[in-house]
């Protein structure tokens, strides 16, 4: 009796965990369920084919996926939410997104679907959880990507014997990954040369600039002074849902003073082009820079002739935390099949795999593989142990941003003022007062904080 | 005799057909698709717009709201940011209508006295009407760019400064115009050398025979033949430089800051960023009043002459 219930149970844990598999192959053409993600254009774009190709194959289900280019991501899937279309069944959100997708029911919360997968959950790098998946005690979906930023710049400028004494003599410490901002604000300074200056003992054929800033006509520049707001201790709302006036002057009047040691392109470029400057050999040092970035940046070393790149945590190990979360839509026809894919992308083996592409996982123990720490895998995957760091620096952080329900609509303001002041149209104090009279006027007052 | 030939007009109107149509409602009949058309695609989501501009209409928060009477034109007219795209888009409009007019007549009066090469002046001429703004604004993108972008690589080797041609916002709107400017000159030019090569060449013959100076001739002769095609050109110029968008979308987003942000690009971020429909609505209605007055306005010499011509013809 013993035996056969044993022999039973095997069988049944024989087929459960071959189910899937055998359900695909079961699975005709015709017999699948549409299901459609609207996603990211250009980001890792391969590899996600991948990605949902291993779902299709465990799963009766057919993935379409759109591809969007990310400045009209946010219009085209709010617009097809409010239509209540079900044109995408999952969705792609930015952090700042997710209050507003759930607040006007968007999007499904996942907490029962997730209820017996607690190590799933669990497994999301409990910061990035905490900001990008969590709100008001609902979980609402997956983050699979993380852009949380970090600091890269170039390691063998900071270990050349010239200039490390150089910095000494000048500044009266020894030159070195920056802890503080002023730290960092130095560094800029010092390295800020003119085409016919020496840097390493070489004679610069071109000038050459201390920072690489994203202080374009994007939203990344309220990414890069997040860190930097955070590491004051204000937010960009308080939590009686006003901006905090003299933080956000102070914080722009400290990137006022990096503009001067940026490339001129600063004002018009994002994260690709503070990346082409770097391998152009334009740049030492990024400010609070997204670390997804990494195996792009590390391309510097074959471009620029005895370059070796370093990343780190930001200066007072503050940085923006983000991460693109897959939530599934209220108006998806098939909401189950749509957080099965959700729960794949989000799981362990796809974001092997994915970190296998060089994308930056969301999982601790994809982070945390020793495989990826191995000298041979620097090229892609170098920033992962930093990245553990920042987390674990940023426990139990939480902004005011991400928790309001008009986040997204903050976002996508926040930087005209910001990039007004940075091209020296206004003033700082014009900036942030312009930001708090905006975001007063997007929520209708304060805004309402759904922690 | 004549009077037994003739028929009566009532007996006429009854000798018709009972199922034949009017011209009257024959005409009506030809034009009804067209009617159709625009009431489908225009007037109803005018219609719409004009009844959401006195609604309150935030799309995130799911639905169009309630009445509120005339709040939302009260916001826009007291919206800074709203009379700076104002602004920036007349001054856009001026300047780019501008130079586009001088210099599309001017290549059109080169082009026009030029002995060889005429077709292939003006089959390159097309190529950047028949390109998009969006697809050209990319191009340009790259050109204006401070690090890595011709222009500037050019200016650099003859020793030139080399501006930040789109994060200068002291000149991020030249730059803008330069870029409308490079795109629609050839169609000013193209449309100014068929008005030339249209023009009867007796006049121009006599005017030479008695000697008349070239300035003359063109002040006298060229030019006022020439207005009602100028005119035309300069009316479509104004009312599509008025609702530039494209360029402005790929090559600044509005910015450095909002220097750049012409009244549609606003409206665009107001409905499709903020998804406030109701502001943007109350901003489309503005903008569609001041765009029919100016036209009627704009226009109505044309129409005119237009009308007297058919008249005499």
């Amino acid at each position: 009796m013993k035996s056969m219930l044993k022999k039973g149970l095997l069988a049944a844990a024989l087929m459960a965990s071959t189910a899937p598999a055998a359900m695909a192959q079961e699975c005709a053409d015709a017999d699948r369920v549409p299901i459609t993600w609207s996603t990211i254009a250009g980001f890792y774009t391969d590899a996600m084919a991948e990605l949902v190709s291993g779902f299709e194959a465990g799963h009766c289900v057919k993935v379409n996926v759109v591809n969007i280019d990310n400045s009209q991501l946010y219009n085209k899937q709010v617009i097809e939410m409010v239509g209540q279309t079900g044109a995408y069944d999952v969705v792609t959100l930015e952090t700042s997104e997710k209050a507003e997708f759930a607040e006007n029911g968007f999007i499904l919360p996942m907490t029962e679907y997730f209820a017996d997968k607690k190590a799933q959950l669990d497994d999301v790098a409990p910061t990035l959880a905490a900001l990008t998946t969590q709100y008001k005690d609902d979980v609402w979906g997956l983050p699979y990507y993380t852009y949380t930023a970090g600091y890269i710049y170039r390691a063998d400028l900071f270990d050349d014997p010239t200039e490390k004494e150089a910095f000494k003599k000048r500044f009266n410490y020894d030159l070195a990954v920056p802890t503080t901002w002023a730290q960092h604000r130095d560094i800029a300074e010092f390295f800020t040369r003119k085409a016919g200056e020496t840097l390493k003992g070489e004679k610069l054929t071109k000038d050459f600039y201390g920072v690489g800033l994203m202080a374009g006509p994007f939203p990344e520049i309220q990414d890069e002074m997040s860190g930097v707001l955070w590491s004051q201790g204000a937010d960009w709302l308080t939590d009686e849902g006003k901006v905090p006036v003299d933080a956000v002057e102070k914080a722009m009047n400290d990137y006022l003073e990096l503009v001067k040691y940026a490339p001129p392109a600063a004002l018009t470029v994002t994260y690709d082009g503070v990346m082409n400057q770097m391998k152009d050999g334009q740049i030492a040092q990024t400010y609070s820079f997204f670390l997804d970035q990494w195996p792009n940046a590390v391309q510097t070393e074959t471009s620029v002739a005895g370059a070796k790149m370093g990343v780190a945590e930001a200066p007072e190990k503050k940085a923006y935390i983000g991460g693109f979360l897959l939530a599934v839509s209220a108006s998806s026809a098939h909401p189950k099949e749509a957080m099965d894919f959700v729960a794949h992308i989000g799981g362990h083996d796809a974001q092997m795999e994915f970190a296998k592409a060089g994308g930056t996982s969301t999982l601790m123990s994809v982070l945390s593989d020793p495989a990826f720490a191995a000298p041979e895998s620097r090229g892609k995957t170098g920033h992962f142990s930093t990245l553990l760091e920042i987390f674990d620096s940023m426990k139990g952080f939480r902004s005011n941003l991400f928790d309001t329900p008009f986040g997204a609509k903050i976002y996508n303001t926040m930087q005209i003022p910001l990039q007004s002041a940075a091209a020296g149209q206004i003033s700082a104090r014009q900036a942030a007062e312009q930001l708090a009279v905006e975001v007063e006027k997007i929520c209708g007052g304060p805004c309402p904080i759904g922690k | 005799m004549s009077q037994s030939l003739s028929v009566p007009a009532s007996q006429e109107r009854g000798a018709a057909s009972p199922t034949a149509m009017s011209d009257r409602w024959f005409s009506i009949l030809l034009i009804v698709p067209a009617m159709l058309v625009i009431l489908v695609f225009a007037l109803l989501p005018l219609a719409y717009a004009l009844d959401v501009s006195f609604r309150f209409a935030d799309l995130t928060r799911g639905r169009i709201g309630d009445f509120v009477g005339l709040d939302n034109y009260r916001a826009v007219l007291h919206d800074r940011a709203f009379w700076s795209s104002v602004g920036v888009t007349l001054k856009f409009t001026l300047t780019a209508v501008t130079l586009e007019m001088v210099l599309g007549i001017a290549i059109a009066f080169l082009i026009h006295g030029a002995t060889a090469g005429k077709g292939i002046i003006r089959s390159l001429m097309i190529l950047p009407l028949a390109t998009s703004a969006a697809v050209t604004g990319l191009f340009w993108r790259y050109l204006y760019d401070t690090q890595f972008g011709l222009i500037n690589h050019f200016l650099g080797l003859v020793g030139l400064p080399e501006p930040n041609w789109l994060g200068d916002y002291t000149i991020a709107l030249w730059s803008v115009i330069l870029f409308d400017v490079w795109q629609w000159t050839p169609f000013v030019a193209l449309i100014a050398l068929a008005g030339l090569q249209a023009l009867p060449k007796e006049p121009f013959e006599a005017a030479e025979l008695d000697g008349a100076s070239t300035f003359r001739v063109l002040r006298t002769l060229t030019f006022p033949m020439l207005k009602p095609v100028l005119f035309l050109v300069l009316v479509l110029r104004t009312i599509d430089s008025v609702r530039l968008y494209d360029a402005v979308a790929v090559l600044t987003r509005g910015g450095p800051g909002t220097v750049t942000e012409t009244m549609t690009f606003y409206l665009y971020r107001t409905g499709l960023k903020l998804f406030r429909m109701d502001y943007a609505s109350t901003m489309a209605i503005f903008f569609l009043y001041a765009m029919l007055v100016a036209s009627l306005f704009a226009l109505r010499p044309l129409l005119t002459q237009f009308s007297s011509r058919a008249s005499e013809g």
